[in-house]
């Protein structure tokens, strides 16, 4: 189990997070979304050991041992990566820190990525693969996968998520992943958490979530419901409501099922709205 | 009929239908109707959830609850086994009536069709098939 406590932090005056909770059992795949600046990454961060609470605590799962950010692989959008380093000297680099003789770097060559090129010269989608492939090698335990596979083409994007998943199967693999956009992931994903000014807003199973938000297409808002976020349109708007109950009384409606990418917009919707 | 081939689903997200349960299906649909023939090895869990990009959790829960209800067997170290005769009772071919009608009812009520549109459906369908229309119609 992942366990953070109590968690405090903030950028100079701007709180991001005061007394914040949160526990993720292992092997666990869970989506950290909300709206943009809300603290996804921030959270990632301090789980991953980059930032520091100003207090609270974060234990990690006992299996992760006395050295857990050994454990952790963190895929970030600001890449820790030496620019003018080549590709095989980043690798070297990375088994001299972290005592391996060689690395598979099966990945890489799967994706022509030249041993010769300066990290510079990488494209996004290059600079992640090489950096998954290194943090592949440390067998983690713990994932944390901040947007960066928004930013990588189609073909590499699979690679990746096929990574992913070859690893799930592999060992039990905890992951917290920051994400907007959903389509390509979202059946890997058991667990949703939204977040909504340093707290969590929703945090469902996204089995639980699918029966709960639906899309309800109607000539006035549905008595009785909660709306998250509506459409207008001119005939029949739509309302997007949370908690929907399967028994509501509707009359003249129509109720829509939504995939996660839907169901996150309406909730953010909402908040834009408000 | 054709046959719809279990390596090939399609995932539909915006159906409120489960992932586990939408593959559940397809795979039981694809032993009943003989796509995966009895003894033959299905795909493996890495395998079967890169090839659908789905979490390799949900194929185990989907493979145990399969082996459960007695359309999979594991052998350790080799994977799961299609066990045709006992999924299917020999030549009883209820089971694979019931998913047949479980699939079809199952879509029918996400159209938004009532019990009495289905009813009506099938004693037309029925009737368009035997060629013998119903009493006193």
């Amino acid at each position: 189990m992942l366990s953070i406590r109590d968690l405090h932090f903030s950028y100079g005056k701007r709180s991001v997070y005061t007394g914040f909770n949160l526990d993720i059992p292992a092997g666990q795949i869970c989506l950290l979304t909300g709206i943009n600046g809300v603290g996804k990454s921030t959270l990632l961060r301090l789980i991953a050991g980059v930032l520091r609470p100003k207090k609270g605590t974060i234990v990690y799962p006992e299996t992760m041992g006395g050295e857990p950010r050994r454990k952790i692989g963190f895929i970030s959008d600001q890449l820790s990566l030496y620019e003018s380093l080549t590709v095989d000297q980043t690798i070297r680099f990375h088994c001299d820190v972290f005592g391996l003789d060689r690395i598979d770097d099966r990945l890489i060559r799967l994706t022509k990525i030249e041993g010769g090129r300066r990290v510079k010269e990488l494209s996004t989608g290059q600079r992640t693969i090489l950096h998954l492939n290194m943090i592949l090698s440390l067998d983690p335990e713990l994932l944390l996968i901040d947007e960066v596979i928004h930013s990588i083409d189609a073909y590499l994007r699979r690679v990746f998520l096929e990574e992913l998943i070859a690893l799930i199967a592999r060992k039990r693999v905890t992951v917290l992943m920051a994400n907007l956009n959903f389509h390509d992931i979202e059946a890997l994903i058991e667990r949703v958490i939204l977040l909504k000014s340093g707290t969590i807003a929703v945090d469902e199973p996204i089995e639980t979530l699918k029966k709960k938000v639906k899309k309800i297409i109607a000539p006035a808002p549905p008595a009785g419901l909660t709306i998250l976020s509506q459409r207008p349109f001119p005939d029949r708007s739509e309302y997007y409501v949370y908690p929907y109950l399967e028994n509501s009384a509707l009359r003249d409606v129509e109720v829509v099922d939504l995939d996660l990418t839907e169901i996150v917009a309406a909730f953010i919707g909402g908040e834009y709205a408000a | 009929m054709k046959v719809p081939g279990y390596l090939g689903i399609k995932i539909d997200f915006q159906s409120a239908l489960p992932v586990y349960e939408q593959v559940k299906r397809a795979i039981k649909l694809a032993i009943l109707t003989g796509t995966l023939k009895d003894g033959e090895a299905v795909a493996s869990i890495r395998d079967l959830a890169q090839r659908l990009q789905i979490n390799p959790n949900t194929i185990i829960k989907i493979y145990g609850q399969l082996e459960t209800e007695g359309f999979l067997a594991s052998r350790p170290g080799l994977g799961y086994f299609v066990r045709f005769e006992i999924a299917c009772g020999g030549n009883d071919r209820s089971p694979l009536f019931e998913a047949l009608s479980e699939d079809f009812v199952h879509q029918a009520v996400e159209l938004g069709f009532t019990r009495e549109d289905i009813q009506k459906q099938i004693d037309k369908i029925f009737d368009r098939t035997t060629g013998k229309p119903r009493h006193g119609q």
